[in-house]
């Protein structure tokens, strides 16, 4: 397997900017995850890489080799498609040899290689079944046997799983990284969605508009969002407003000092938001709060149970919309919409942002 | 805006599909554009002092010979079109929300009505109505005066029971898809049944039966055989430009030209203003609620079932007559009663070069547009630039393009002081191939559409060339459109004639041409076993499409 390293690499379509820029240091058996919203450029890159895009400028290197300029069946990647793209005339065993013909191996070797992709993939009893006559989740099953085989350089994965039922998603999801590391495969894997992200990945690449946002461990992501979008993107946030008065950051909701901004210098021209996750908040009733809490006094507007927590919705006496994640005990599931509560939080758990889409993280 | 990119191929190289889109491009301009070109360049020498000018066009819309061919036209066009609706989009609604039985039938029969050659229609006509036909001399010999079958409504009848199909099976499709509620939206609002068909149900097919009609008008507008067999001095635009191009033979074609150009212009016009008349109407819905076929009693079931075999079986009589004929014993021209195969004898012996030529041609012409279908299928569906759609756009020319005209533009364009490839059989070939290359394309993009980009990119991504993963991936999976395709090519070309009677030599007779020139020396029974055979091998290919076919009737339209 291979390191992949993508130096300042530019495409546009007309007038739109598709990619702007990327560059990306992906090392050698890690599992690299492209999130980001649709339209975001994620796409773009991996069929950049693939050859089914060619850039405007910029490089791809894998090992140490420049492919930018190769055409796709020369670049000895391996690809698995949303859709699957089985080919539907072929048998599954014939489908998972097709790479392996291409590359004019002997007849003996692809029989045992074949076996032994389908051994892994756990399809092996269905190597003379065509296509049609597999359910989804083992058409992609296929798909995967099929580009591991030709041993890629780098596997590349686009959406695999977002066309399969939830549960199936979860399961094969496991699988997928299982393989992954059992193989050591150098893997990029597009996704939006930010849950499959986390769970598989060594690293997950953050993109909007065409820009990376921020490349880093899952853990990292979640807890030091680089800026505001990705607070925003990966997992639930609350997002409150802010006057800032003399370096002091005040929340408005609460009227308390949240952060000095004296360190960062003045304060950003476009103001200050700050942060908080649904989970970090409790909902108290009780008026006196622990000293270093933050205490928002809010209007509870809705509750809802889903099982192993109770997501409350509420509105502060400045208006903004709050959530919070907390534990369902008797106490909160007996809260009627319209009651008055207070919403509290740890400071700690507060950061604070330039308040424009991709403003920067402030502490 | 292109340039990066296109910067960026060329640094590359050009990739297979840079090549295909280039090799096809030479070839749509070598066989299309080109002798195009070259005709309407023609139309503007005089023809016989050679001048510059617009003197051609000038004498068209001033002579009476030409005016009078323009009138012809225009009304056997128009009321031949008329006729096919009038009888088209009853069969239609019939079909379509009554219970018929046999069904299936009615539309096999209006299919094969379709592809049998148009001249096969005429010259049976005559043989039933004509001035010594059996139905005129039944009727002589029960004391009673049939009207003529030569002149301008004998062609109206042909063109009306030859061109209703085209109406009938759009409007059919069309009629099967149009959402119930509309109906049951005005029913309830007070409409009775006639209303609803009027101001509801006919609107909403309108689109359908216009396109259907429209087919007919260009068709009939271009059509040769009919009007040079029925005609006996009604004159219309294909019979005076085929006059025209005899008469001028050896010299410059100019005045055929120029009037085929005429004929042609005609269609276009028309095309223009129906799709400006239906860019006006576009009824999407979604289809939730699908029409109800009721079920009829007593009379109004038996007129409806009367109405439906009737139509069909009176297109179907001349093809009956026509197989009929072949195994009347003849000598010579002469039927002598009885029954037998000398026709089909004197086939093999007078014209077996002939059956010979037009597989040998039309086989050859439809390997090349299987080939070339498939790749500008592939190009139109998969790449999305100018170019493409440029030649997507070019596809449509060869239906409205006369025969007549692609004729004369390739014996002007490949007889040059270089090369002379008139007379020889691949120019007939060539012919063929560009005249019937677009049903070949139409069904190759149809099936390439349903198949997901990703199946190609699969392929070379695992290390296939593009060429490989056409080839081996791509083919295929289209190929029931690439044959389906190349059927409905071969049943067109194998019927071709107005291009071919202006091409052909001694050596390169086919089957329409020998079938027409033996109408006219009067030879019907040699005629009637030809046309036989090529009634023969068109079923048979009728029927191949019947089994490979999604989607049968609009197959075929």
């Amino acid at each position: 397997m291979s390191s992949v390293e993508i130096i300042s690499l530019r495409k546009s379509y007309g007038d739109v900017v598709a990619l702007t820029d990327i560059g990306v240091n992906i090392a050698s058996g890690s599992f690299y995850t492209l999130l980001g919203p649709s339209g975001c450029g994620k796409t773009t890159l991996l069929r950049t890489i693939a050859g089914f895009h060619f850039q405007d400028a910029g490089r791809i290197v894998i090992d140490g080799q420049d492919i930018q300029d190769r055409p796709a069946h020369k670049r000895d990647v391996g690809m698995v498609f949303q859709d699957y793209a089985v080919f539907p005339h072929l048998s599954v065993a014939a489908n998972v040899a097709f790479g392996l013909k291409q590359r004019k191996v002997p007849a003996a070797d692809i029989g045992r290689r074949v076996a032994d992709a389908l051994r892994i993939v756990q399809l092996e009893q269905f190597a003379e079944r065509m296509p049609h006559e597999l359910s989804g989740g083992q058409q992609q099953r296929v798909g995967l046997a099929r580009a591991m085989i030709i041993n890629p350089t780098v596997l590349l994965m686009d959406e695999p799983l977002s066309n399969l039922d939830a549960k199936l998603r979860v399961d094969l999801r496991a699988e997928l990284r299982r393989i992954q590391q059992d193989l050591g495969m150098t893997t990029i894997y597009v996704t939006h969605d930010q849950e499959e992200a986390l769970a598989m990945s060594d690293t997950v690449c953050v993109m909007y508009g065409g820009i990376i946002q921020q490349a880093a461990s899952p853990f990292e992501i979640y807890r030091k969002p680089a800026n505001r979008f990705v607070a925003g993107f990966v997992g639930a946030n609350n997002f409150l407003s802010t006057a800032v008065q003399g370096g002091r950051v005040i929340l408005k909701a609460s009227e308390q000092v949240v952060g000095e901004l004296a360190g960062v210098g003045s304060a950003p021209a476009v103001g200050v938001t700050a942060t908080v996750r649904p989970e970090s908040m409790r909902v108290s009733f009780l008026p006196e709060a622990a000293q270093e809490d933050i205490s928002i006094p809010a209007r509870i507007r809705q509750i809802s149970f889903i099982g192993r927590e109770v997501e409350v919705i509420a509105t502060s006496g400045t208006g903004e919309d709050l959530k919070a994640i907390v534990r369902p005990t008797s106490e909160i599931l007996s809260l009627k919409p319209g009651s008055d509560a207070r919403l509290t939080f740890n400071r700690r758990d507060l950061m604070l942002f330039e308040n424009t889409e991709t403003g920067r993280r402030l502490t | 805006m292109m340039s990066p990119s296109l910067f960026s191929r060329v640094r590359r190289g050009l990739d297979f599909w840079t090549l295909v889109t280039i090799a096809i491009v030479v070839v749509l301009i070598v066989l299309l554009i080109l002798p195009i070109a070259r005709v309407f360049i023609l139309s503007f020498f005089d023809a016989k002092t050679g001048e510059f000018g617009i003197g051609n066009y000038i004498q068209i819309f001033t002579r009476n010979y030409y005016l009078n061919g323009l009138k012809n036209t225009l009304y056997v066009g128009f009321m031949g079109t008329l006729g096919a609706c009038l009888v088209g989009v009853p069969l239609a609604f019939f079909t379509s929300r009554f219970r018929i039985k046999g069904s299936a039938l009615i539309s096999t029969l209006a299919i094969l009505v379709l592809v049998a050659p148009p001249f096969i229609g005429a010259y049976s006509w005559i043989m039933m109505l004509g001035s010594n036909g059996f139905i005129t001399n039944f009727f002589a010999w029960l004391g009673i005066t049939t009207p003529t079958i030569y002149g301008a409504h004998g062609i109206i009848l042909v063109f009306t029971l030859k061109f209703f199909p085209f109406v009938f099976l759009m409007t059919k499709t069309a009629l099967s898809a149009v959402n119930k509620s509309f109906e049951d939206a005005a029913e309830n609002l007070g409409c009775n049944a006639w209303q609803r068909f009027f101001k509801i149900t006919l609107p909403l097919v309108f689109p359908a039966v216009s396109t259907g009609a429209i087919i007919c008008f260009v068709l009939s507008i271009a059509d040769f055989g009919t009007p040079a067999i029925l005609g006996r001095g009604f004159r219309t635009l294909s019979t005076i430009a085929y006059s025209a191009y005899t008469s001028e033979l050896g010299g410059t074609p100019s005045m055929a030209v120029t009037v085929s150009l005429v004929m042609m212009a005609i269609s276009i016009f028309a095309l223009i203003v129906q799709r400006r008349i239906l860019a006006t109407r576009r009824y999407a819905s979604a289809m939730t609620n699908f029409p109800v076929v009721h079920k009829l009693t007593g009379m109004p079931n038996l007129a409806v079932h009367v109405y439906c075999y009737a139509v069909v079986c009176i297109a179907m009589a001349p093809t009956f007559v026509v197989v009929y004929t072949s195994v009347l014993e003849t000598n010579g021209p002469v039927f002598t009663g009885g029954y037998g195969l000398t026709s089909y004898v004197r086939v093999l012996a007078d014209a077996p070069e002939a059956i010979l030529n037009s597989f040998k041609f039309a086989l050859m012409a439809v390997v090349l547009i299987a080939i070339a279908s498939g790749l500008i299928s592939y190009l139109i569906v998969r790449r999305d630039n100018a170019v493409s759609g440029a030649i997507d756009v070019l596809m449509m020319v060869p239906y409205l393009v006369p025969g007549v005209v692609m004729a004369i533009g390739f014996v002007t364009t490949f007889r040059t002081g270089w090369f002379d490839l008139t007379g020889t059989g691949l120019i007939v070939v060539m012919i063929f191939f560009i005249r019937r290359l677009p049903y070949g394309v139409r069904s190759a993009t149809t099936n390439m559409r349903q198949i997901k980009p990703s199946i190609e990119e699969a392929a070379i991504n695992l290390g296939a060339s593009p060429l490989k993963a056409f080839v081996t991936i791509t083919v295929p999976l289209i190929m029931p459109g690439l044959i389906v395709g190349s059927l409905m090519s071969f049943i067109t070309a194998i019927n071709e004639l107005s291009s071919t009677l202006i091409v052909y030599t001694s050596g390169t007779v086919t089957m329409p041409v020998k079938i027409y020139i033996s109408v006219l020396d009067g030879e019907f029974g040699l005629a009637a076993a030809l046309s036989t055979i090529l009634l023969v091998c068109t079923g048979i290919c009728v029927y191949a499409v019947f089994r490979l076919a999604e989607d049968r009737d609009s197959t075929f339209i």
